[in-house]
């Protein structure tokens, strides 16, 4: 599904990706681990299509055709979401509105009939109990009020209204407390489906506690230095980055 | 301004009565206007508005004709009491007002109750404030009688259309609401012309005791007019005011707002939104005098500002001796879509009372680019994305507009504004 293949990337002059190499298949969940500064959401950045990056060399590959020149947009409608580290409030811009938007922008591009105010609220309702949320929270305005948990929780929520092919989590588990990183988990176990991939970004083993990740990977400074199954996650726990340097 | 004295004549109240009492009043206004003349940069509270060039033009009354349809487009708002003036002339068969409400025209106000308008007619700060006493052509008087309860809206628009020559209009519009009263009032300027015209309006309100009224100013005039206002609020003991100003039109705008909490417990809610484009100057100089204990006093004003356009906010609060308990609020927010457009904001305090509770904010920002991508990469393009970002920061401010059928008008104001901004 996704093929990266010897990308490197820069902001403002400073190499930030030096060569990175990831194949993501259908089905598969993969997490990156790494430490802070390693590269790992401007990679997960760069597949979502924010242009504040320079990609230098390589090649991004989506169901085999190329989408670095893709507007973020397009590439959303095609199936790729990323679930932000830190979700935008967008003051004014109601919850509600916000996602059905984005619902009905990408059932016309499937060519199904939007749908109505009441049929997303029907569908709405479902999906705010899969993720724990009480319905106040579509009728303020986007992340604003919300709770860092609630933030993520959002996202969750529009990963499983969306319904994307490939959802990259970029350390959604980060500052969630225990029953938050449960519903977390069980929101994206309930859109685990053999034709969906998920690529998970993150600090710690904790989130792998509750979903299995087929391929582990560990990016130090802008490479990915080693790739292991669960097992690796395991020993970064315990050993740390460290042993892996140089 | 030569044409002002040319003109003068033809106000319609010159030398109504024979005791050429209102005359020398208007010839008094003009001598008082004319010591100083127009402001220009020089003049401190007009600094970013420089009207001078109203020196070097000329303008006539506008014909004083009954149209016998309604313009198209017309701004109507439903359920609403309409009163119509095309080019200043009231419209009397195109308006219908419920019988509970009393209104009449300056010229009938005139005949009724001099008085009323002779005081309004003294010498004022505001040059143009002065000029519209000396050549005050239209307006209106509305009465609302105490205890009465009116719940559509009165709906007057102003309606600028169909002239051949550069066109003035110096309405007066005296409102008064009495005590236990409540009623809406929507006092709109709208323009459809080519051709040059200047609107400068005086309004003066007045809420009783425990009244309440919801003003909604709306200027949409054309864009190639001048528009100016003078609007005055004065509030008795408990008095609610909810006010709202709109402008999206003229190509220089200047409005003063003064707010008088003339007794205990009085409260005004002043808010605001300039949609400018083009080198549009949208321009509100706002002073909320707090005279009295227990009044609140709450402003937000909102300003989009595209292309090279000028968006200027002046807010002044006072805090009289005697206004202790005072909760006074001021905020300006301003978003430049483009790197031409500028804003100045300056919230003053001015407070001789020891225990209140004041504050006053300013921000200017662009849109954020963040919010942008966020709503992108959730599939919405970015044209949409980028008109929700600014809807959002402009709907803000239409809250307080609880009428539903106004509250869809300027709404759907807003959304016509933005499809047109050349936004991509």
């Amino acid at each position: 599904m996704l093929e990266i293949k010897n990308l490197k990337a820069s902001i403002k002059g400073k190499e930030i990706l030096k060569g990175i190499n990831l194949n993501v298949n259908n089905g598969e969940i993969h997490a990156i681990m790494g430490r802070n500064g390693s590269g790992k959401s401007t990679l997960a950045n760069i597949i979502a299509g924010r242009d504040s990056y320079n990609v230098t060399s390589g090649e991004i590959l989506y169901n085999n055709r190329s989408i670095l020149n893709d507007t973020p947009e397009q590439r959303a409608l095609e199936g790729i979401f990323m679930s932000f580290q830190y979700p935008v409030i967008i003051p004014g811009v109601n919850n509600t509105y916000f996602l059905k938007a984005a619902l009905n922008a990408k059932r016309k591009h499937q060519g199904k009939a939007e749908l109505d105010a009441v049929q997303f609220l029907d569908l709405i309702r479902k999906k705010l109990q899969i993720v724990g949320m009480e319905e106040k929270y579509l009728h303020r305005a986007v992340n604003d009020g919300f709770s860092g948990g609630e933030k993520k929780r959002n996202e969750i929520l529009q990963m499983i209204t969306l319904e994307p092919t490939l959802s990259i989590l970029d350390e959604t588990d980060s500052g969630l407390d225990i029953d938050a990183l449960k519903v977390v988990a069980e929101g994206v176990n309930n859109y685990r489906q053999n034709d969906r991939a998920i690529v998970i970004i993150t600090h710690y083993q904790r989130i792998l506690r509750y979903l299995e990740a087929d391929h582990v990977h560990v990016l130090i400074d802008g490479k990915i230095a080693k790739s292991g199954g669960e097992e690796l996650a395991a020993t970064l726990e315990e050993k740390g980055y460290g042993w892996l340097d140089n | 301004m030569k044409f002002l004295e040319k003109e003068i004549k033809n106000s319609p109240l010159f030398g109504f009565d024979k005791s050429v009492n209102t005359k020398s009043l208007q010839m008094k206004a003009l001598k008082e206007f004319n010591k100083y003349g127009l402001p220009n940069k020089s003049w401190e509270d007009w600094k970013y508005s420089d009207f001078s060039l109203l020196n070097n033009m000329s303008f006539r009354f506008g014909l004083r004709k009954n149209i016998s349809t309604l313009p198209n487009p017309f701004p109507h708002i439903k359920d609403s009491n309409q009163i119509v003036f095309f080019n200043g002339h009231y419209q009397k068969n195109h308006s219908s007002i419920n019988n509970k409400i009393s209104i009449e025209t300056i010229d009938e106000t005139y005949k009724e109750n001099p008085e009323l308008i002779h005081k309004i007619f003294s010498p004022n700060t505001n040059p143009f404030h002065n000029i519209n006493s000396a050549m005050i052509n239209t307006g209106l008087t509305i009465i609302i009688n105490d205890n009465e309860i009116i719940n559509e809206p009165i709906h007057i628009i102003n309606y600028a259309s169909d002239i051949d020559e550069p066109t003035m209009n110096h309405p007066l519009f005296i409102i008064k609401l009495g005590s236990n009263s409540e009623a809406t009032i929507i006092e709109h300027y709208y323009g459809s012309t080519n051709i040059e015209y200047w609107v400068n309006a005086v309004t003066k309100i007045e809420l009783q005791k425990n009244s309440s009224l919801n003003h909604i100013r709306l200027q949409e005039d054309a864009n190639e007019s001048y528009h100016i206002a003078d609007t005055e609020y004065v509030l008795e003991e408990d008095a609610q005011l909810n006010s709202f100003h709109y402008a999206s039109g003229a190509n220089l705008y200047r409005q003063n707002i003064n707010v008088n909490l003339n007794d205990i417990g009085a409260s005004s809610s002043m808010n605001g939104l300039c949609l400018s484009n083009a080198k549009q100057k949208h321009d509100h100089f706002i002073t909320v005098n707090h005279l009295k204990e227990k009044c609140t006093s709450n402003q937000l004003f909102k300003y989009v500002l595209s292309d090279a356009a000028l968006g200027i906010f002046n807010g002044r609060v006072i805090v009289k001796k005697d206004a202790q308990k005072t909760d006074a609020k001021q905020s300006t927010k301003n978003l430049l879509l483009n790197n031409k457009a500028a804003a100045h904001s300056n919230p003053q305090l001015e407070i001789y009372a020891d225990d209140v509770k004041c504050s006053h904010g300013s921000t200017t920002g662009q849109l954020d680019n963040n919010a942008i991508f966020y709503m992108r990469s959730r599939g919405i393009d970015s044209k949409t994305a980028h008109l929700l970002l600014i809807n959002g920061f402009a709907s803000e401010v239409l809250k307080i507009i609880s009428n539903k059928n106004i509250n869809k008008y300027v709404n759907d104001q807003l959304s016509y504004w933005l499809n047109n901004a050349g936004i991509t």
